[in-house]
């Protein structure tokens, strides 16, 4: 037997995360029920970016919780990895330049096999936002800002310690029931917004498929702060000579406290490679036997991934993991939750300030549902590619990392995670073009977040001199007019030359562009954003 | 996907490729030949003639 002394590991003192206090709800000592525009269960990263979103937007909201803290009990951190389009959504929504004094700026990625680099990629290059590709922090660091932010806001109704009993769908509204400490209650919800995570009791009291499957693979986190210095860049292991020929992630966050993920044999036994001594040895076996360091965080997971039909049942809505999970390569889990809640805040805020109809909330399935498909596919082949499922996929793995570690051509085949992207969105009645995003660019003096908040309705962007009454159909609409030179970023990054027209969208993707539109395609690109 | 005759000298492939793998047993063949397929793959490059290809192996 391995005996351990207790000096060969500590951990780090635990996190104090905040509370905040649980108050009694009017309907607890009133006994009346009252109805509320929008209900959001669950202040997880989509429930919170959406409150946010909307507070944003002037939009009140009440928001339930079944904690008094964010984060994940007894865990340390979730998501790590949060990319370029939470971050410009961030940065719209006041709380970017806390993630990033927080967090890690970070672009470059590399994988590795044995000691060999055979693919590495610079997502910089890419990019023309004022955000960076990728910035690692701990999660609950987000949703903290998030909280803070919210209560700045100050018209979100949050309310810790109220979890959700039942819900009964009406033709117009939502019953909720209630439980809190001091007893049940019910409020009546416009929309209720399920944003309660992968185990959505909302989803389960419905008893509607998501469709979900449970990984066989192993992986083991060990959350950790060393003195060893290393780049800041994602790096990834195919098959790790510390780790048995297995998978490594290696990843630094906020706080000096590296992520580094084993993957562990398929039969492994989760307690067992979970215990601080025997994470211990594998962290020596990678960085040398006389590093010094403190574990953060030791957990063992097996991924699950699933994905509902139907983001929306009459007036309750799902968003986040309630809708979608994914295996974690790419990060596109929470950052796909964050772009939810982007994607509705706008359309629920004009719905319910009688400013569209209310139709233009099930675009948020049209392009939600392929955006989040698209993601399960894509981390599907990674998940594949990290763990061949018999010795025919292993000699087809052998032969690609063999090639790549010689040719360029068979290094983009190696898959340890495609990054999550902003996904594009098909085609339909209300992106006749279909939709991409559009980056955080600076322009004459200012960026399109920053004008985002300042014209949260949206924006037309006109190259070269607007025709008058061009002009005047999209002020009426109440979106701001800026023009742009031909040559400068934004035009280009746009698409647009001279006499272009675009109309970006309050979550910044782009509805239209053309040049120069006709007078139909104009006011039908309008008529979908007011 | 090409299924008309398009290699110049056929005969010339045929013994290249087999005398390649001569000395090799059925392990290292299957290896050598995966990484052969790579190769070409990426000779090809067209995703729909890779995808016609590697569907019609199956049915020879």
């Amino acid at each position: 037997m391995e005996t351990s002394k207790p000096t060969d590991f500590r951990f780090a003192p635990e996190y104090e995360l905040p509370r905040w206090p649980f108050a009694a709800p009017p309907e607890l000592t009133s006994g009346k029920t009252q109805r509320y525009p929008v209900v959001i269960a669950g202040a997880g990263l989509s429930g919170l970016t959406l409150a946010c979103d909307l507070a944003a937007r002037g939009v009140r909201s009440v928001l339930l919780d079944d904690d008094d803290t964010i984060g994940v009990r007894g865990a340390s951190s979730r998501g790590i990895c949060y990319a370029q389009k939470s971050l410009e959504i961030f940065d719209r929504l006041g709380i970017f330049e806390r993630i990033r004094d927080k967090g890690i700026t970070w672009n470059v990625g590399r994988t590795l096999s044995g000691s060999d680099e055979v693919y590495s990629f610079d997502l910089a290059v890419e990019s023309c936002s004022e955000q960076p590709p990728f910035i690692n922090i701990q999660q609950f660091y987000v949703e903290w800002f998030l909280v803070e932010r919210i209560q700045e806001l100050g018209l979100t109704d949050l309310r810790w310690k109220n979890s959700i009993k039942n819900v009964q769908a009406h033709e117009d509204h939502v019953r909720v029931q209630v439980a809190t400490p001091q007893g049940e209650y019910t409020l009546e919800a416009s929309y209720l917004i399920d944003a309660t995570g992968a185990a959505s009791p909302i989803r389960t009291q419905l008893g509607l498929n998501a469709h979900s499957s449970l990984g066989e693979d192993r992986w083991c986190i060990t959350d950790v702060r060393f003195s060893k210095p290393l780049p800041k860049e994602r790096w990834t292991w195919t098959d790790a000579p510390f780790n048995d020929g297995r998978g490594v992630w290696q990843h630094l966050m906020g706080d000096g406290v590296w992520r580094i993920d084993y993957q562990m044999a398929a039969d492994a036994d989760p307690h067992a490679i979970s215990r601080p001594e025997v994470a211990a040895k594998r962290l020596r076996e990678q960085l040398g036997a006389d590093v010094d360091f403190e574990f953060v965080w030791i957990g063992p997971y097996q991924y699950r991934d699933h994905l509902l039909d139907e983001f929306r049942h009459g007036r309750i809505f799902f968003i986040g993991d309630a809708a979608h999970v994914v295996s974690p390569f790419g990060a596109r889990g929470g950052n796909t939750g964050i772009q939810d809640a982007n994607n509705l805040g706008w359309k629920l805020a004009l719905v319910l300030n009688g400013a569209a109809d209310a139709t233009l909330l099930d675009s948020y399935q049209a392009e939600r549902h392929p955006a989040a498909a698209e993601n399960l596919k894509v981390t599907s082949r990674t998940a594949h590619f990290l763990a061949p499922r018999n010795a025919v996929e292993h000699r087809l793995r052998r032969a690609v990392i063999a090639l790549a570690r010689r040719y360029r051509f068979a290094r983009p085949m190696v898959n340890t995670g495609r990054m999550s992207v902003a996904n594009d969105y098909p085609a339909t009645r209300w992106l006749p073009q279909g939709g991409r995003t559009v980056q955080n660019v600076s322009f004459n003096g200012g960026s399109v977040m920053q004008a985002l908040r300042q014209s949260p309705r949206g924006i037309a962007f006109f190259v070269g001199t607007p025709r008058g009454d061009l002009r005047e159909q999209a002020i009426a609409a109440g979106l701001s007019v800026h023009e742009l030179t031909a040559d400068c970023a934004l035009a280009r990054h746009l698409g647009a030359d001279e006499g272009s027209v675009a109309l970006v969208r309050p979550d910044a993707y782009l509805a239209m562009c053309a040049r120069p539109p006709t007078a139909d395609q104009f006011k039908q690109a309008l008529e979908i954003l007011k | 996907m090409k299924t008309e005759p398009n290699i110049a000298d056929p005969d010339a492939f045929y013994a290249a490729w087999t005398a390649a793998q001569q000395d090799m047993n059925e392990s290292e063949s299957a290896d050598y030949n995966a990484r052969l397929v790579l190769l070409l793959a990426n000779q090809i490059g067209d995703n729909t003639i890779l995808e016609a290809c590697v569907q019609a192996a199956k049915n020879p």
